[in-house]
């Protein structure tokens, strides 16, 4: 039931205001179960705007103004598990998207990851503990990422990293010139699904080979996907040192990543 | 004369540099000063207009990238401070700046200088592979290009594998592989009957170590040579390159400085692609210390430097350098499709004439993308130098330019999503006789026909 003091805001009053406003009936606010009912009516009821201005705002990569309304939302008690999912999740797989037709570069990508990263720390700060499983759960997997050994060359990995994470991926990204056994390392301790191999020139690509290598003489090729990407590699190069998949691009390397773990059922 | 400029006050700087995040380095200040210059000089990319003939454009293109160095510096990566100079410095650097420079030895000296817009003397050409091949067909490809008679220099294969082991960066392998290059870059061009060729580079060595290791004027790189100092996208350095820098001034050596700013990373588009393009250039003066640049902005999709976005970027910067520097830069061409197709032809052609005009020297070509091992042939570099010669020949207008170029562009731009890698090198040369086959001859002759009736005026 809800008090005849709560009304519905339809007007240009923030969503600091819903709150001053249902300040006013105590005993709701302190109720469980009322409490649940009216920040169910309070996401609802705050201005739909205020979660379409957030979308827009992670798209065009506004970090200041996605974390003003990301405050604002949480303040006014909205459920922050349901604007991730209806609103920030869709949002930065349009800028994944607008990424792999060219109207969006590299800067653009990084950008609006940076205002999804802010806005979804400030919203899932105040979560329960069982809403940021729920979340950590909803991923699709894990991905250990990196260049490999003695290449410096990390532009196409890092667009690789961004899309990963605009598709679900839980991402650990370890930089570049990543010395071999170090991938092995962060995969066991994350419990990785995948690990992603990128290098840049042909003769920094031999570090592929020891990743599998070391995977295999370890006894633990069959706990990971490996991927493996970048200019100099190609499918018979994949297939040569028994690499799981292979990707041209860093869009094709998202959606392998997607079928391969799909087919495995990881 | 310099470079090197002030190496020791330079090497303060890399290590007493404010210090930054590279990330923060990439996004706030890289990148939002590069969106503001643009906006505040507003340049424009024009589809219609690959080689603009307005020089206030490409003097807008100088200005923005001057202010954008002066304000961004460089990142070294290993320090993770910025490396940043003063009006004063970088016009000190420029002023003392050598108006040419000799390359190569004895009948194969040739002079290198600053060019201009529209300039009538031809383009210092290096006719380079620069792209990993079989062992067994290292030397074969490197004499092809070098007995190209339009090459002033070449530079070479890179060893995928020596000594039938993996080449394998940082390791002792690559050492062995950096020896073996210089070496046997040399023995080609004595089989070619150019001993003094300018050997642009050891390719097949990246670590600083293994550029090291290939030192030596009695069997490996001469002191006639050229050497390269790196860069990591965008505006940054690392201590390997730096490493190479301070070994190869102390040394004697002609230094290059090598960049290529990525269409589509965080320069962004065409605009960003210019004029980080530039910016880039004073970063080989006052960082790399390089003598000369080697420049290939690319498209980071594609591998390639020929859709109309490139070639503006490309006509742009070099008219910016022309107009405002005395830098003596090679514009480095990058085609999408591979060899014995008609579209790299005609991708060599639309660079070579490009850059030629706008007042560039040429590096050609880089084919099929530049990542298909054995996937070039020294055609596609004859045909972008041929039509870079053509063109300065008669001291062929940007207005003209601009009407060729855009209709060779018309005829493979479409195509450039999915270019056709075409062949290999032995497939397109004899490699015991080191000949390009009839069949290759034949479509070169082809395309020249059509470049002809386009407007290019070959020589023969």
């Amino acid at each position: 039931m809800v008090s005849s003091g709560f009304r519905p805001v339809f007007t240009e009053t923030s969503a600091l205001d819903v709150e001053a406003e249902l300040g006013s009936s105590p005993q709701l606010i302190n109720n469980d179960r009322f409490a649940l009912i009216i920040s169910q009516r309070r996401f609802m009821m705050l201005r739909e705007d205020v979660f379409e201005q957030l979308r827009d705002a992670v798209i065009r990569g506004d970090e200041q103004t996605a974390k003003k309304l990301s405050e604002d939302i949480v303040r006014a008690g909205a459920d922050a598990l349901q604007v991730i999912e209806r609103y920030l999740s869709p949002a930065i797989k349009l800028v994944g998207q607008k990424f792999e037709t060219g109207q969006y570069f590299l800067t653009d990508l990084m950008y609006s990851a940076e205002a999804l990263k802010s806005a979804t720390g400030i919203l899932t700060a105040g979560m329960r503990t069982e809403e940021r499983e729920r979340l950590r759960e909803e991923k699709v997997g894990v991905v250990v990422l990196g260049t490999v050994a003695g290449d410096v060359h990390d532009i196409g990995k890092n667009i690789l990293g961004l899309l990963l994470e605009a598709n679900g991926f839980g991402l650990h990204d370890l930089g570049r010139d990543v010395q071999s056994i170090k991938f092995i390392e962060k995969g066991g301790e994350v419990n990785a699904d995948i690990i992603a191999l990128s290098a840049l020139m042909t003769t920094t690509r031999p570090a592929q080979k020891e990743v599998i290598d070391f995977l295999k003489g370890m006894g633990l090729k069959e706990n990971y996907i490996v991927m493996v990407g970048g200019a100099p590699t190609s499918k018979d190069w994949a297939d040569e040192i028994g690499a799981d998949g292979w990707a041209e691009t860093a869009e094709e390397g998202v959606r392998l990543a997607q079928k391969i773990l799909k087919e495995t059922s990881r | 004369m310099i470079p090197p400029w002030r190496i020791n006050d330079l090497l303060d700087k890399v290590e007493n540099g404010p210090i930054a995040l590279e990330k923060d380095f990439d996004l706030k200040i890289f990148s939002k000063k590069l969106r503001e210059v643009i906006k505040t000089y507003d340049i424009r990319f024009d589809p219609e207009n690959i080689v603009p003939s307005d020089n206030s454009l490409a003097d807008s293109v100088w200005k923005a990238a001057w202010d954008l160095y002066l304000d961004v510096g460089t990142f070294c990566v290993n320090t993770h401070r910025r490396i940043l100079f003063e009006e004063e410095e970088i016009r000190e650097a420029m002023s003392a700046f050598p108006e040419k420079i000799w390359v190569g030895s004895g009948k194969d000296t040739r002079e290198v200088y600053h060019r201009e817009i529209e300039d009538r003397r031809r383009p210092f050409c290096v006719f380079s592979p620069s792209l990993p091949f079989s062992e067994e067909l290292f030397l074969p490809a490197q004499m092809a290009f070098m007995q190209e008679p339009l090459a002033d220099g070449a530079g070479a294969p890179e060893y995928m594998r020596i000594v039938g082991r993996d080449n394998r960066t940082g390791g002792p392998f690559e050492i062995q592989a950096a020896q073996g290059h210089a070496g046997m870059i040399r023995e080609a061009a004595r089989r070619v009957g150019r001993p003094g060729i300018y050997l642009a580079d050891v390719q097949s060595a990246v670590s600083d170590a293994a550029q090291i290791a290939a030192s030596n004027p009695e069997w490996g790189v001469r002191l006639t040579d050229g050497r390269m100092v790196g860069t990591i996208a965008e505006l940054k350095i690392s201590n390997w390159e730096l490493n190479k820098m301070v070994h190869f001034h102390q040394f004697g050596y002609l230094v290059m400085a090598l960049f290529g700013p990525m269409y589509g990373g965080f320069c962004g588009g065409a605009e960003g692609v210019a004029v980080v393009n530039v910016a880039a250039h004073l970063q080989g003066l006052m960082v790399n210390q390089g003598h000369m640049d080697v420049d290939f902005p690319f498209d980071i999709r594609y591998g390639n430097n020929t859709s109309r976005e490139l070639l503006w970027a490309t006509s742009v910067t070099w008219q910016a350098l022309a107009r405002n520097t005395p830098f003596m830069s090679m514009s480095n061409g990058m085609a999408a499709a591979g060899p014995f197709t008609e579209m790299v032809l005609y991708e060599a052609a639309a660079h070579g004439l490009v850059s030629t005009v706008s007042g560039a020297h040429l590096w050609e070509c880089f084919a099929a993308g530049n990542k298909h091992p054995d996937r070039t042939t020294p055609m596609e570099a004859r045909m972008a130098c041929e039509v870079g010669h053509a063109a300065a020949k008669i001291g062929m207008k940007r207005e003209d330019a601009r009407e060729i170029a855009t209709q060779i562009v018309k005829r493979y731009e479409k195509d450039i999503p999915k270019a056709p890698i075409g062949k290999k090198f032995q497939e397109c040369y004899d490699p015991v006789k080191v000949k390009p086959t009839a069949e290759y001859s034949s479509l070169f002759r082809n395309v020249k026909k059509e470049l002809q009736n386009l407007g290019i005026e070959f020589p023969y």
